[in-house]
């Protein structure tokens, strides 16, 4: 995944001047910044990559910055890297869905072997984001009186039973319902029935 | 053969007679005075004669002398004046003398007189009637204020005491016991500053009187009590032979001073922690950015020099980043340090028989645990140049170890000796601390003043270091005996003043 990129966030100039020749070498993209602020400010949309986070830095600490991005609903995996003796702040940062926890200093081997999964992580996110984006704008196509039928179809009403509960006709559910498959490119019911949960409907 | 008074007037008579005698009449006036009365009272026949008898004594018995003579008047008797009570004359010249004066009423004709005869007390009775006075003061002062007084009569070697010093010592009440079996009962550390306040005492050239804390335990419940006594030394020909001791309990007192000072104790233990702990977090901190920097640099230069082809700008770039973040972790540790050691310390004369002495003491009664000690102090040691703060803390810190590591052990009474003396070779004042515990294995032994290490569960390890560089900063060395067989032996070594 070379096209990932690594942020890294840590108020020390050599630190983050290290680590990113280090990564560089790696061949991964490499964004450094000496602030959480800096780093927010930045930021903008989510991109394939996780973020290398100090604990311990002025102003806005490392878990201060988890909970301004998770606020945010990034998806950006974070790894921290911390000195000695933080071992209660490690397991509250494991808890609020820190992707790993170092202690400084770091070797090469165990920053890469923390890196990978957290890549793989942020690309799993990124495409399940991707398919739920997907399923609301086709979900946004349909018109009021397709979603009340597609609503009742995948909770497994027969043609006849939608008929009678709509007040509408036999032939009037079964054009409804071609259209759906057609506009959501279903391919059957079960298929419509994971769109309509992807897309946040009430099933 | 007739009888020679026959001839002789009863005006001659009057005026020979060696006991002075008043003639007062029955209003109270002096009709006569004879010879002995004007020498005694310091008065002419002219002057005294006609005065009224009142005037002849001290302004505050006189109105209620009057009233007595009326009575007296109603039942004249041969009898003493004043029911045994201390009766003062006053002469011309107003000085009071004590007398004891005797009545014999006298009638010529329809007219009473008194015959009055004044018989003046002797100095030393006087004297014994103060003291006596003076010594039912002391008694009513001692019962209510609970003082207990001793007497040790040097000679003899023997101590007489009262009921409440035999109370507090456990002894017979009210009987006199040996010097050494007194001693016995002073605890062994009190017993050294005793023998010392005492010698100080007994020379004619120093104050004689002295104030003493000491702590004796009762001969017969085992129970320690702490007393403030005050002791008077006394001189014949020039030499000390007696000792007056007034003495108070103060245990309560203490025991709540000590309480007190070993929750400043544990609060001192914890709030050192604390320094300890922040000190080594800002040192971690310190050092710990430089070396994730050159860690990350090195695995850079590494993959650099491996790298198909050599790839030179990365490699030189991050060796100049070990080297640069290498020289800022030395100068963070080296600033941290001077700001450690920034507070300046203040060196003075100090006798080291005195800061050992106050120092056993405070670790013997002060929260540290209860150990038996043995003092050897050289008397006469000149004094040394330390910070006496300091040098405390470290007698301190060296003694509650050597009491921790004895009872760690499982022996239940830890015996520290403690020697003071002069080291011959160095010229130094020294002090030689050895317990009775197992002593230091070699590899402990060689650790001991590293920092940070430690063999106590709560330790912190800076102990022995810290008062290594304290003593070696003033001067000194501390060091550990390495060939000790039985017991941990530690040296102590402070230069004279000079």
């Amino acid at each position: 995944m070379s096209d990932a990129t690594i942020f890294i966030v840590d108020d020390e100039l050599a630190v983050r001047d290290s680590l990113s020749m280090m990564l560089e070498q790696e061949r991964y993209q490499v964004k450094a910044f000496d602030s959480g602020e800096a780093f927010l400010s930045a930021y903008q949309e989510d991109v394939l990559g996780c973020a290398i986070i100090d604990v311990r830095m002025p102003n806005m600490s490392g878990l201060q910055l988890q909970e301004c991005m998770a606020e945010r609903e990034l998806l950006l995996p974070i790894i921290f890297l911390t000195g000695h003796g933080d071992i209660p702040m490690s397991v509250e940062a494991m808890k609020s869905g820190a992707a790993d926890f170092l202690t400084k200093p770091v070797t090469r081997d165990k920053l890469l072997t923390s890196i990978r999964p957290a890549l793989i992580e942020s690309d799993k996110k990124l495409s399940q984001a991707a398919c739920i984006q997907e399923a609301k704008t086709l979900l946004a196509s349909l018109t009021e009186r397709e979603h009340e039928v597609m609503i009742l179809a995948i909770n497994g009403f027969p043609n006849k039973e939608i008929a009678r509960r709509l007040k509408i006709s036999h032939r009037t559910v079964e054009i409804h319902k071609s259209k759906i498959m057609h506009k959501t490119g279903a391919i059957n019911l079960l298929d419509l029935a994971s769109i309509a949960r992807e897309g946040g409907c009430r099933i | 053969m007739s009888n020679p008074l026959e001839n002789l007037s009863f005006l001659t008579l009057f005026d020979a007679l060696a006991e002075a005698v008043l003639l007062i009449d029955d209003s109270g006036v002096v009709v006569a005075a004879n010879s002995s009365a004007q020498t005694m009272l310091a008065y002419t026949e002219k002057a005294i004669i006609g005065l009224s008898v009142e005037q002849l004594m001290p302004k505050d018995y006189r109105h209620h002398h009057a009233g007595a003579r009326k009575q007296y008047l109603k039942k004249p008797e041969k009898r003493s004046m004043g029911d045994g009570q201390n009766l003062i004359a006053l002469t011309k010249a107003g000085e009071s003398l004590p007398v004891d004066i005797s009545l014999s009423p006298v009638k010529v004709g329809e007219k009473h007189y008194v015959l009055t005869s004044l018989h003046p007390i002797d100095k030393q009775i006087a004297a014994e009637t103060s003291l006596k006075l003076s010594q039912e003061r002391l008694l009513f002062a001692k019962k209510s204020t609970e003082f207990g007084v001793f007497d040790i009569h040097l000679h003899q070697q023997t101590v007489l005491y009262d009921a409440l010093i035999g109370q507090l010592f456990g002894f017979d009440e009210d009987a006199v016991i040996d010097y050494p079996a007194f001693l016995k009962r002073i605890n062994v550390v009190d017993q050294v500053r005793w023998e010392s306040v005492l010698e100080n005492a007994s020379s004619l050239e120093n104050d004689n009187e002295f104030q003493i804390e000491l702590r004796i335990r009762n001969a017969k419940n085992g129970l320690q009590h702490w007393l403030q006594v005050a002791v008077k030394v006394f001189f014949k020909n020039d030499l000390a032979v007696s000792m007056l001791g007034i003495a108070q309990d103060i245990t309560e007192g203490k025991l709540l001073q000590q309480k007190l000072n070993k929750q400043r104790i544990e609060l001192d233990a914890l709030s050192k922690t604390q320094v300890a702990i922040q000190t080594a977090s800002a040192i971690a901190h310190e050092i710990n950015q430089p070396l994730t920097a050159i860690s990350a640099y090195s695995e850079v230069a590494l993959y650099a020099l491996k790298a198909e082809s050599l790839d030179e700008e990365r490699l030189s770039r991050s060796l100049l980043g070990c080297v640069e973040q290498a020289q800022r972790a030395g100068n963070s540790l080296h600033e941290l340090m001077e700001f450690l050691h920034k507070g300046k310390v203040e060196r003075a004369p100090v006798s080291l028989n005195q800061v050992v002495s106050e120092a056993v003491d405070m670790v013997q009664h002060y929260g540290y645990g209860e150990f038996h000690p043995t003092l050897d102090l050289e008397p006469g040691l000149p004094e040394v140049l330390a910070n006496a703060t300091q040098l405390q803390k470290v007698l301190v810190n060296l003694l509650s170890n050597g009491v921790e590591a004895v009872k760690s052990t499982g022996i239940p009474i830890a015996k520290i000796s403690v020697k003071v003396r002069t080291h011959a070779h160095l010229n130094m004042g020294e002090v030689v601390i050895k317990d009775n515990g197992p002593g230091l294995t070699a590899e402990v032994a060689q650790r001991i003043f590293e920092p940070f290490f430690t063999t106590k569960p709560n330790g912190v390890g800076m102990g022995l270091g810290i008062s290594r560089s304290l003593v070696e900063a003033s001067g000194g060395k501390l060091w550990f005996d390495a060939n000790s067989r039985d017991g941990a032996v530690f040296h102590l070594t402070l230069p004279f003043v000079s």
